[in-house]
C-alpha cells in the first residue's frame, strides 16, 4: 500500500490505467492465495486428520471412489469441514462484492450491506420464514431475498429528496432502517421458544456451522450476481464520476443503477440465508483493494470476491479452531478487525 | 448425602481426567453445602417482634421472612413446580409467563417472564415472599427488590443434590418442613432406584443436543451432565468447563456418540450426525426439556426417562416407552 493512496471515490482514484495484463496478473495471484487458504483451512480443525487422509478424502469426493479412511474422518472432512470452507468463501465473496457495488453506486466509502440495513432485512426475512413457514421448501432463502430487496428499495426511496438522493441521505436512511429492522429481529428473538431462541440469535451474530444443503444453490446465485455486477463495472466507473457525466457518455444510468442495486441485494440475501448477519466484511475488503490497486471497478469487483472469500475463510477458521472444540462466533472476529478499520475510514472521510 | 454429592463430582471428572481440580471442587462444594446446613441449623425459630425471622438463602444472603408466608411470588418455573409439589399452590399469588406446570399455575397472575419480571406488578401484589432461582440469572433484579423492601429468596440448585436441598429449604422457609422431607425422601428413593440399576453397567457415550444450529451441548459442570452420569451414561462433552458451550460438529462426530438426546421442539436433526452409531442403531431420542432444564421435582422424571433410553435393558422396556 502506498502512502499516497487515497480512498477517494472520485475519478482521480483511477490514477493508474488498468491494463488487461495487470488485471489478469492480480487476479491470478489472488486466486493462488485463496487456494492456499483453502488448503490450510481444510487441513486444520478441532479434530486432527492427517494431511494425507485429507487429500485422499478430497480426491475420493472428486473421483467418486471410496478412500481408505475411517467413516468419521470422511464425515468430518467431506461432510463438515469442506462444505464450511466453501460456505465461508461464497459468503465472504458475496458480501464484499455487494459492499464494493454499493460504494460505487453511492460514491461513498460507507456503502456496505450491513450499514445499509440490507443484511438485517434479509435476516429478518429468514427468521420470519423459520418461525412461520419452516415446512415450506426454500422458504428461508426466498424470504431472505425478499427482505434484502425490500430493504434496499425502502432505503433508496427514503434517501431521495427533491434534488435526487445524496449518498449521505441514503446512508443515514440505511442506518435508521437497519436500527428499525434490528429491533424487529430482537423482538422475534425474545418471543421465540427456548430451544429456538439460540438458533434465532445466531442469525444476528452470524454463524457458518449450519446445514450446507443450500450451498450449491447459494453458490450459483452468488456467482451469477457477481457476474452481473462485473458486467456493469465500466458503467460503474463512469457513474462514479457523476450521474450527469455518465448520462452524457451514453450510460443508461437508471438501468445500471437498478440492475446493480438488485444484484448486490440479491447476493447479500443469498449470503445471509445461509450464514446470518456478518458485518464489516463488505466494508473492509473493497477498501483494502482500492487502497492497494486503485478504484477501477473492473479490478475492485473480482478482486473483492477473491479477497473477501479469503478474509472470511480466515476469520471462520480462527473462529472454529482457537478454543476448539468450542466455537467462537465469526461475527466477533470480523467485527474485531472491522470496527477499527471503520473508525479509521470515518477519520479519513471527515 | 454430601459424600454422595462429592462422589458424583469425582466420577464425572475422572472421565474428564482432571482429578485435582475435581477434588478441590468437591471440597468446595462440600464446604458450601456444610456452610448452608450450618446456617439453616442456626436459624432461630423464634420470631422477631415484627413477626419475621432471619433466613439464609442458597447464595448466602440473609433475609427477613414471616414464619408462614401466605402470599408468594415465584420467579421461575422450577420454583412454581416445587411450591405446587409441596401443596402450596393456593399461596402463590404471582408466577412468570414460563410457568406452565401444573395446569393450575397458568391461571395465576403473571408478573412477566424470567428475564424481565415486572417489579411494579410484584410490589403491587404485596408478597410476603418472592422466590427466584439462579437458573434465571436475576442478580440485578434481586437487588431492586431488596431496595423495595420485598423479601426475596434465591435458590441455587447446581445438580441433583442441590435440587433436593432447594426443595427442603423451600419447605422450611414456607413452614412445611415435614412435607418437604417426605417429598425429598420419595424423590431420593426414585433417584437411587435409577442409579442402582445403571451403576454397574457399561456407560454409553451420550451427546446431549441443547440446540442443533448452532450445535450447543452440555459441559461438565452443567446440571444436565449430572443427570447423564446418574442415568448411567457418559457425556462426550463432559470435558468442557462452560455449562452450555457452542460445540464443534467435528468433535461431536469424532466422539462417536451411542445415544443422542434432542430437545422436543428442536425440529431438525443435524444431517451430519446421521452416520453416528446412535443414529445408525436408532438411538436418537427427543426429551422434553422442561423435565431436564427445570431444577424442580419433575427433574427426577427426566432422569428416569433418560435412564430408560440409555439402558432400556435395565428397565425391561422397549426403546420407546412413550
Amino acid at each position: 500500500m502506498s502512502a499516497t493512496a487515497t480512498v477517494d471515490m472520485k475519478p482521480e482514484g483511477l490514477r493508474e490505467r488498468l491494463t488487461a495484463r495487470r488485471l489478469v496478473l492480480t487476479l491470478v495471484v489472488l486466486g493462488i492465495v485463496l487456494v492456499l487458504f483453502v488448503a490450510i483451512a481444510t487441513a486444520v480443525g478441532s479434530e486432527h486428520v492427517t494431511i494425507g487422509s485429507v487429500l485422499r478424502i478430497v480426491a475420493a469426493e472428486i473421483t467418486g471412489r471410496t478412500a481408505d479412511v475411517t467413516p468419521e474422518q470422511r464425515i468430518i472432512i467431506a461432510g463438515i469441514r469442506l462444505p464450511r470452507v466453501l460456505m465461508a468463501i461464497v459468503v465472504g465473496a458475496a458480501l464484499s462484492v455487494a459492499g464494493g457495488a454499493y460504494q460505487a453506486l453511492l460514491r461513498n466509502p460507507l456503502g456496505d450491506p450491513y450499514i445499509l440495513g440490507v443484511s438485517t432485512g434479509a435476516a429478518l426475512g429468514a427468521i420470519l420464514a423459520t418461525v412461520f413457514a419452516e415446512t415450506l421448501p426454500l422458504s428461508r432463502p426466498a424470504a431472505a431475498f425478499i427482505g434484502a430487496v425490500a430493504t434496499i428499495a425502502v432505503v433508496y426511496v427514503l434517501g431521495q429528496s427533491r434534488h435526487g438522493g445524496t449518498s449521505e441521505r441514503l446512508i443515514l436512511a440505511g442506518v435508521i432502517v437497519n436500527a428499525f429492522l434490528s429491533s424487529g429481529v430482537i423482538f422475534l428473538v425474545t418471543t421465540a421458544s427456548g430451544s429456538r431462541q439460540r438458533s434465532v440469535l445466531s442469525w444476528l451474530i452470524g454463524d457458518l456451522s449450519g446445514e450446507s444443503r443450500l450451498l450449491p444453490l447459494v453458490g450459483l446465485f452468488v456467482l451469477a450476481g457477481i457476474g452481473v455486477i462485473y458486467a456493469n463495472a465500466r458503467s460503474l466507473n463512469l457513474l462514479m464520476t457523476g450521474e450527469e457525466e455518465a448520462l452524457a457518455l451514453g450510460v443508461e444510468v437508471t438501468r445500471v443503477k437498478v440492475t446493480v442495486y438488485l444484484a448486490a441485494s440479491l447476493i447479500t440475501g443469498a449470503a445471509v440465508a445461509v450464514s446470518g448477519v456478518i458485518g464489516f466484511v463488505g466494508l473492509i475488503v473493497p477498501h483494502a483493494i482500492r487502497l492497494a490497486g486503485g478504484s477501477d471497478n473492473r479490478l475492485v469487483i473480482p478482486a473483492s470476491a477473491l479477497v473477501g472469500g479469503a478474509f472470511l475463510l480466515l476469520a471462520d477458521t480462527v473462529a472454529r479452531t482457537v478454543i476448539s472444540p468450542r466455537e467462537l462466533h465469526i461475527g466477533v472476529i470480523t467485527a474485531m478487525i472491522g470496527a477499527p478499520v471503520f473508525i479509521y475510514l470515518l477519520r479519513r472521510t471527515s | 448425602m454430601h459424600s454422595q454429592g462429592s462422589i458424583t463430582f469425582k466420577e464425572s471428572s475422572r472421565q474428564a481426567g482432571c482429578s485435582q481440580r475435581a477434588h478441590r471442587r468437591a471440597l468446595l462444594f462440600a464446604g458450601i453445602a456444610l456452610a448452608a446446613m450450618a446456617c439453616t441449623a442456626c436459624v432461630s425459630k423464634s420470631a422477631a417482634p415484627d413477626g419475621t425471622r432471619p433466613f439464609v438463602d442458597e447464595i448466602g444472603r440473609t433475609i427477613q421472612v414471616k414464619l408462614h408466608p401466605q402470599r408468594i411470588v415465584s420467579l421461575a418455573p422450577s420454583v412454581t413446580e416445587t411450591l405446587f409439589a409441596l401443596g402450596l399452590g393456593d399461596r402463590i399469588v404471582g408466577v412468570t409467563s414460563y410457568c406452565d406446570y401444573p395446569v393450575e399455575a397458568t391461571s395465576k397472575e403473571r408478573v412477566g417472564d424470567t428475564m424481565r419480571p415486572g417489579i411494579e406488578r410484584i410490589v403491587a401484589l404485596k408478597p410476603d415472599l418472592v422466590i427466584a432461582s439462579t437458573a434465571s440469572q436475576l442478580e440485578e433484579f434481586v437487588h431492586s427488590l431488596d431496595q423495595a423492601g420485598v423479601p426475596i429468596y434465591v435458590s441455587n440448585p447446581r445438580d441433583m443434590e442441590g435440587v433436593l436441598k432447594s426443595i427442603e429449604m423451600t419447605a422450611e422457609l414456607t413452614g412445611v418442613s415435614e412435607r418437604g422431607r417426605d417429598l425429598c425422601d420419595q424423590l431420593r428413593a426414585r433417584i437411587e432406584a435409577v442409579q442402582a440399576r445403571t451403576d454397574r453397567l457399561e456407560r454409553p457415550r451420550v451427546l446431549f443436543v441443547l440446540s442443533s444450529s448452532p450445535l450447543i451441548t452440555a459441559g461438565g459442570r452443567s446440571f444436565i451432565n449430572d443427570l447423564i452420569n446418574r442415568a448411567g451414561g457418559r457425556s462426550i462433552s463432559a470435558d468442557q468447563n462452560s455449562d452450555y458451550p457452542q460445540y464443534s460438529l467435528e468433535t461431536a462426530v469424532a466422539g462417536r456418540p451411542e445415544v443422542i438426546f434432542l430437545q422436543t421442539g428442536d425440529a431438525a436433526f443435524p444431517n451430519r450426525l446421521k452416520e453416528t452409531p446412535a443414529a445408525t442403531s436408532g438411538r436418537v431420542f427427543h426429551l422434553d426439556n422442561n423435565l431436564l432444564l427445570r431444577p424442580g421435582p419433575r427433574v427426577v422424571q427426566g432422569l428416569e426417562e433418560m435412564a430408560t433410553r440409555i439402558h432400556p435393558e435395565a428397565f425391561g422396556k422397549s426403546e420407546n416407552p412413550e
